[in-house]
């Protein structure tokens, strides 16, 4: 992938995202592309950090901050690669030329060896069906519903499932 | 056939005990069990509620869990997407001067200590009679097509008291930058229990929200409001919160609510029966295999068709105003089959 030169300041989106924060991480449904992500407490943390004036330098401080320990900028780097992926970020971001052509496993293999905190997870959310599970007790697409549950998208709309 | 899938539903109840208090007790189920019911679970809606309870048992990292905990993130957004358009509806409705009441749904939800526990689909509201045509047209509108709304004219399909006296009971929400008009604790847990029956309790969420809705009660609770006058729909109210507390261990202690001891066993074993396959699909009227009407042109498939308008015994007694006690069904079945024959005949005489 082309490595890209927009000054990293990253800004998290606000707009056209629903957010839900649980008790360890934070669900994001992005209303452009209806796409739901989850992502764990580190990536969640350097999301919020996000604020379009922090550098992946300042926003790998905050970390060392709060988790009372040594956090590798790479660790920073691996979160905004996956929030800019799933397009969580306002801007698209670059990497420093430091860690140009430094793989992602290289990356992860660092930073595992040296963070205090858990490496950062984006993870794409698809809701299991009923047939899914082993049943076949969901309605179809285009098959009559009265709430979401009875439908195999979970979305029941004018009646007919989504 | 009927023992096993009163098991299968049984393990549906073991699964959502007491799962929408602060702290659930957890789940007895064995890793088997779970994934027995997982599809039940997934689609009843009941999915995020049993995460709550599974996810604080050893089975939390079984793959059967994990598609739990998977569908709660789904839930929990979908969730916040609900609530959102509530806020929206509702700063339309009040910017066109429509005061609406939201029933079920979010004002179900509010009785869960998590958002997100409840799934909801559409949005229901009641409107004042005269306010039906201005509701209607607003939802009707560009702005208003958004929304999937069930408007109900008055309340009579919901709840059988006067509207004004309804409305004076009612309670005014902030949400966002919108006021939710939503029904006083009384009469929405009526609502809630009724409605569950008036449906066979089919849905096992219906009972667990009757079951959060009498927990999240506050001090004043009026019991008597919530009963009403009318020793038969008393009956009903009652027997829905009994069956909570039998099926579900939803706490009745220190109400005047008899204890699950008065349940009928027809009525728990009926509600097992249809919890081993909670699908709206195999519901009626999603079951019924064609409109009556075309079976007047070709008989065919008729016999089969007729089994599925068979009413449940649970509906049946709700749809006749009988009581529930330890009496047979099958008169009241019987008489609902007859009454219904009789309106089709009617209306395709008119």
């Amino acid at each position: 992938m082309a490595e890209r030169t927009v000054p990293a300041n990253p800004l998290a989106r606000v707009d056209g995202v629903v957010v839900r924060e649980l008790p360890d991480e934070v669900l994001i449904y992005d209303l452009d592309t209806h796409k739901a992500v989850c992502l764990n407490s580190t990536a969640a943390e350097v999301w919020r950090l996000c604020d379009g004036r922090r550098t992946a330098s300042d926003i790998r401080k905050m970390l060392e901050k709060s988790a009372k320990g040594a956090v590798p900028e790479e660790l920073v780097w691996l979160a905004l690669e996956q929030l800019d992926k799933d397009k969580l970020l306002v801007e698209r971001v670059s990497r420093p030329a430091a860690l140009v052509g430094v793989s992602r496993r290289e990356m992860i293999r660092k930073v595992g060896l040296g963070a205090a905190i858990a490496l950062p997870v984006v993870v794409s959310l698809i809701a299991p069906t009923a047939a899914q599970a082993g049943g076949s007790g969901c309605v179809a697409t285009g098959g009559a519903c009265n709430v979401g549950g009875d439908c195999c998208s979970n979305s029941c709309l004018n009646n007919v499932c989504a | 056939m009927k023992v096993a899938a009163q098991e299968e539903g049984r393990l549906v109840a073991r699964a959502l005990r007491g799962s929408w208090r602060r702290e659930p007790s957890g789940t007895n189920l064995s890793e088997q069990e779970l994934a027995r019911v997982i599809p039940a679970l997934v689609g009843s809606g009941a999915s995020a509620l049993a995460w709550r309870n599974v996810g604080r048992s050893p089975l939390k990292a079984t793959k059967a869990a994990l598609e739990l905990q998977q569908a709660y993130r789904m839930q929990t957004l979908r969730a916040a997407m609900h609530e959102r358009d509530v806020e929206r509806l509702f700063t339309l409705l009040n910017s066109a001067g429509v005061d609406a009441v939201l029933i079920k749904g979010w004002a179900a939800e509010r009785a869960y200590t998590e958002p997100g526990l409840r799934h909801a689909g559409d949005i229901d509201l009641c409107v004042r009679p005269e306010q039906y045509a201005a509701a209607k047209e607003i939802l009707s509108s560009p702005e208003g097509r958004r929304f999937h709304v069930d408007l109900h004219e008055g309340f009579r399909d919901v709840l059988e008291r006067d509207v004004e006296d309804i409305y004076a009971r009612t309670e005014v929400l902030t949400l966002g930058r919108a006021f939710v008009r939503v029904l006083s604790a009384e009469d929405h847990l009526r609502l809630l229990c009724v409605h569950t029956l008036r449906h066979g309790a089919w849905r096992p969420l219906w009972l667990c929200d009757v079951a959060a809705a009498m927990e999240a009660r506050g001090r004043e609770f009026d019991w008597e409001r919530l009963l009403g006058r009318d020793r038969r729909r008393a009956n009903w109210v009652a027997c829905a919160l009994g069956l909570a507390e039998h099926l579900l261990g939803a706490d009745v202690e220190g109400t005047p609510i008899a204890s699950a001891a008065n349940v009928p066993r027809w009525l728990v074993a009926s509600v097992l029966m249809r919890w081993a396959r909670p699908y709206a699909m195999e519901q009626p009227p999603f079951n019924h295999r064609a409109p009556m009407r075309t079976y007047l042109h070709s008989p065919r498939g008729l016999l089969g068709d007729l089994r599925n308008r068979w009413p449940g015994p649970v509906e049946a007694t709700i749809a006749v105003g009988a009581k529930f006690n330890k009496l047979p069904r099958w008169p009241f079945q019987l008489a609902n089959c007859a009454a219904r024959a009789a309106r089709f005949v009617s209306a395709g005489s008119a």
